[in-house]
């Protein structure tokens, strides 16, 4: 009995973790039109609620703004930005703002006015951050230089748990032989003040370009308390009660409880150097994207946890769109979804990708039919609600600076899909009702997906059913969508030959540059697509040419161009992050250039309306 | 007897060692790691295969298990890949909330079912008994997950009586009113297991007081004149009791088995649901870690049943 229960459920949540997790946002639930195509499901929806009530100071005061974190399973308690590993971590601590460095603008580039300032010096390959003088912590310790520096050797300590190093932070002088044990501090990090300083100077051994912008890899963005947390060894940092139970922050708020893996409670911090924060008392409840949309509906939330992953998907849209007593803000995803072929494979001694022009997938051709052969723009109409729609190139338009909005991306073809297939000489011989390759072998291409809702495996039916359509005998691999962990595993084999296309998502950072997802280094590029234009086009994203904002938006235009046409990694959908948010708060706004989120919330009445 | 329980102890030794290395094994036959699925633009694959390695994923199979073992007489179970704290607090604190949750439905469920049981079998075949046995069966026929999901939409949202999430509210001072909210938030769950949980209570106690009813030291103690009501009380209720003592061990044991059902809907956080997610995590730690709690706890049940229902019956004899 307790062992068939366990069985219903596992499925029940593999399916969700391939949908939450995996999916990074949504690739499964929801979409409509696309912006060349000219259908026009896509909502229109503001980032910010300019609510008309006015502000009840009482219910401000006194009041609580509840926000529920969706997650089914109980978030894991880690504090630190450098050391949590999941979304539900930084939701359920952002009220304590994250503890970053740095104000942004729209286009998530580093701008002046927040916890500290940073200028870059080309010439003398250097960063200089320097903190405001009147930044504290929550328990009232100044934020000092060695807050910058000691995040460094938090995330590059050879026994850190963080799995957030990576080869990049290489470029700061002296942080390869920190990372490997054999120096004691990283000597490219200076601090000329002093450890209680204000200023920090970090030497590079090259600039790029991408510093300019938050989210880039090469200058960490939040601070530790080094005061507070120097006596824990950095190996036992996530698992120590500064980090887990009694965690202080540099935002607008500080934590007043901890349920573990249930809720946290925030009041205002006093000591936050900004604009001081004005609701009496914020809480993030836990609760599961089962009963979600119930929740909103009996009015338990005045919203979920702003933040630019997004909590709602497209089928909760269609269930709150109309939801009475709240708003709806929204803004473009940093997520897509897409479609990748196997081109190659990983040289494991050299540490690149190499395109194997043998591969069953190397035609181009080939890969452009099957992309016109699919109903994309339909599929995410019938599924998506709005809140997600066709993807036209590979940069998601929430970065409106390098979005291609010209490109047609691959709508639906079958005319032009049958006729590049027969002019690559992939046709139909000896009466079969499949096509054969040029040489006249058969055909089988093996796609791959993942499980996940009754929705995702709907859309994989009907991509199989146009691809038919055009007489090409594909396959899922394994006769059924794969469990999360299997698919990975089976994609991120230095040499596999057993899935030849695949659809799945992922998010960008905040700054978009493609080398750590499609570039000939790149272990993420499990399609194995290099060659010699894509290199140099990646590679120009962040030279000197690059430093002039114009010559790195016309880069990234030209590499949509070029990737489109390559056909190697298309994308299937975009999507819309959305949330509800009750029509008693005021001043919301989560467009990333809003840095003072939480301090402008106010309430215009005591209950939720 | 003692000899007995010695001999069962002894030879659930090499039952338990068996039973880590088949654990052992077949988590690691899993697809998959801790690490894979972290695909992000920041996550560097050489800093997974470090942490990999740090973590000694690599090693041989016999390496990893004998090293589980040489830390597991330390009573160290490891660390969790994904909540990066040690297993044995991990475990503790959900630990403590399944207890409180299981007890409250164990004692509700015995509430309910112990007078229905006795009330139709001492009206067998008549109005009470039939919708009583309907009753059972009814909710024994029910899913459990769609009794939570109508409970908690009742209950919890739409009447907004009970909280719908969580095991304690986010804003409860410490101290007394913490503990309040504990109670606050298990009750609805409990008092639905225990209301669609009574079948098995229910049935047994029936059908053995009926038995009773009929045996002939009933029939003597009715015969020399003593009241119905002393006959019920002393001798065929406590002579009935005698197969629900024999699952009293399993329950005891099964208190920390938690619910998956409810934890899940209720957002609970359990063994139960920590079970699910360590699996989907890969959470090789977790796992072992928990089968082992579990099989080791089933062992101890039977054995603890077995003992219970001597001290019960004195027929009875292990020997």
């Amino acid at each position: 009995m307790v062992k068939t229960k366990n069985k219903v459920v596992l499925s029940a949540a593999v399916t969700f973790l391939a949908a939450v997790t995996l999916a990074g946002c949504s690739s499964n639930n929801s979409s409509s039109d696309n912006s060349s195509s000219g259908s026009t499901a896509q909502i229109k929806l503001k980032t910010s609620f300019k609510n008309s009530a006015k502000t009840d100071k009482n219910a401000t005061k006194n009041g609580t703004l509840k926000l529920a974190e969706v997650a089914n399973s109980p978030f894991q308690g880690i504090s630190d930005p450098i050391l949590a590993s999941n979304a539900a971590d930084s939701h359920v601590f952002s009220p304590g703002g994250s503890n970053n460095l740095f104000n942004v603008d729209k286009n998530y580039k580093i701008i002046d006015g927040g916890l500290a300032n940073q200028k870059l010096d080309r010439k003398a390959k250097t960063a200089t951050i320097t903190i405001r003088s009147n930044a504290k912590w929550s328990n009232g310790d100044p934020v000092t230089a060695k807050d910058v520096e000691y995040a460094y050797e938090v995330l590059g300590n050879k026994e850190s748990t963080s799995s957030q190093y990576s080869s990049d932070f290489e470029n700061i002088k002296g942080m390869a032989e920190y990372h490997a044990g054999t120096s004691d501090t990283i000597s490219g990090i200076e601090m000329p003040d002093g450890e209680k300083g204000k200023k920090v100077v970090i030497h590079f051994d090259h600039m790029s370009p991408s510093m300019k912008f938050s989210g880039n890899s090469f200058i960490w963005g939040t601070v530790e308390p080094y005061e507070y947390i120097k006596d824990v060894p950095i190996s036992k940092l996530a698992s120590s009660e500064q980090i887990r139970k009694n965690p202080i922050f540099t935002g607008p708020y500080k934590l007043d409880k901890i349920v573990t893996g249930e809720s946290t409670s925030w009041v205002p911090n006093k000591f936050y150097y900004g604009k001081k924060a004005q609701i009496g008392h914020i809480t993030i409840n836990v609760v599961s994207s089962n009963n979600i949309v119930k929740a909103l509906q009996s009015k338990k939330y005045d919203s979920v946890v702003p933040s630019a992953s997004g909590e709602v998907g497209g089928t909760t849209y269609k269930k709150l769109k109309n939801l009475k007593g709240y708003t709806k803000v929204g803004q473009p995803a940093l997520s897509y979804s897409y479609f990748a072929f196997n081109l190659g494979h990983y040289d494991t001694k050299t540490g690149k990708n190499v395109a194997d022009p043998n591969k069953k997938m190397a035609n181009k051709k080939l890969r452009q039919a099957m992309m016109y052969a699919l109903n994309i723009d339909q599929i995410a109409k019938k599924f998506g609600n709005g809140v997600a729609w066709r993807g036209n190139t590979l940069i998601p338009p929430v970065f409106q600076k390098y979005y291609d909005k010209s490109a047609k991306g691959y709508p639906l073809n079958i005319k032009k899909a049958n006729k590049l297939l027969d002019e690559a000489g992939y046709k139909k011989r000896n009466g079969s009702k499949w096509r054969s390759d040029p040489k006249g072998k058969k055909l089988v291409i093996y796609f791959g997906g993942m499980s996940g809702s009754s929705i995702l495996e709907a859309t994989y039916q009907d991509y199989l059913q146009q691809w038919h359509k055009v007489g090409l005998n594909v396959k899922l691999y394994g006769g059924k969508p794969m469990e999360m962990n299997s698919f990975y595993d089976t994609l991120q084999k230095p040499s596999q030959n057993k899935i030849d296309l695949w659809d799945a998502a992922w998010s960008l950072s905040s700054e978009p540059s493609q080398s750590q997802l499609y570039g000939e280094t790149a272990p993420f590029n499990m399609g194995h697509f290099v060659t010699k234009k894509n290199t140099e086009l990646i590679n120009k994203m962040n030279d000197s040419s690059a430093w002039n904002d114009e010559t790195r938006t016309k880069t990234f235009k030209e590499w949509q161009a070029y990737m489109n046409d390559q056909a190697a990694v298309v994308p299937e959908e975009f999507n819309y992050v959305w949330q509800p948010v009750n029509n008693r708060v005021k001043g919301f706004d989560f467009s990333p250039a809003n840095n003072e989120l939480y301090s402008d919330l106010t309430l215009t009445s005591s209950k939720l309306k | 007897m003692w000899k007995t329980v010695l001999r069962r102890v002894l030879i659930m030794i090499p039952e338990v060692i068996i039973l880590s290395l088949l654990v052992f094994l077949l988590a690691k036959a899993m697809p998959g790691d801790p690490f894979t699925g972290s695909i992000n633009p920041k996550a560097d694959p050489a800093q997974l295969h470090h942490l990999m390695e740090m973590n000694g994923l690599y090693d041989p199979w016999y390496q990893q298990y004998w090293n589980w073992v040489v830390h597991l007489f330390q009573g160290n179970l490891g660390n969790s890949y994904q909540y990066q704290e040690p297993v044995t607090r991990l475990i503790g604190s959900r630990a403590i909330n399944t207890v409180w949750l299981a007890l409250l439905t164990t004692f509700l469920t015995y509430c309910f079912a112990l007078p229905m049981g006795m009330f139709a079998a001492k009206h067998e075949g008549k109005l009470p008994d039939t919708i009583i046995r309907f009753y059972t069966y009814i909710t024994y026929s029910i899913p459990f997950f769609v009794v939570l999901v109508i409970g908690i939409w009742i209950f919890g949202y739409v009447l907004g009586w009970f909280p719908t999430t969580g095991s304690v509210s986010a804003t409860a001072a410490s101290g007394l009113p913490t503990y309040g909210s504990h109670l606050y938030h298990i009750i609805l769950p409990s008092v639905l297991g225990a209301l669609f949980g009574t079948v098995n209570v229910v049935q047994y106690l029936r059908s053995e007081v009926i038995d009773a009813k009929r045996s002939d030291y009933v029939r003597t103690a009715r015969s020399k004149g003593v009241p119905e009501k002393e006959i019920y009380k002393h001798h065929i209720f406590r002579n009935s009791l005698l197969p629900i003592a024999a699952f009293a061990g399993y329950s005891i044991t099964g208190l920390l088995n938690g619910s998956i059902f409810t934890e899940t809907v209720f957002s609970y956080p359990g063994m139960g649901l920590l079970f699910i997610n360590s699996i989907n995590y890969r959470d090789y730690t977790v796992i072992t870690a928990l089968v082992l709690i579990y099989g080791i706890l089933n062992l101890l049940g039977t054995l603890l049943s077995d003992i219970i229902l001597s001290i019960v019956d004195p027929r009875i004899r292990i020997e």
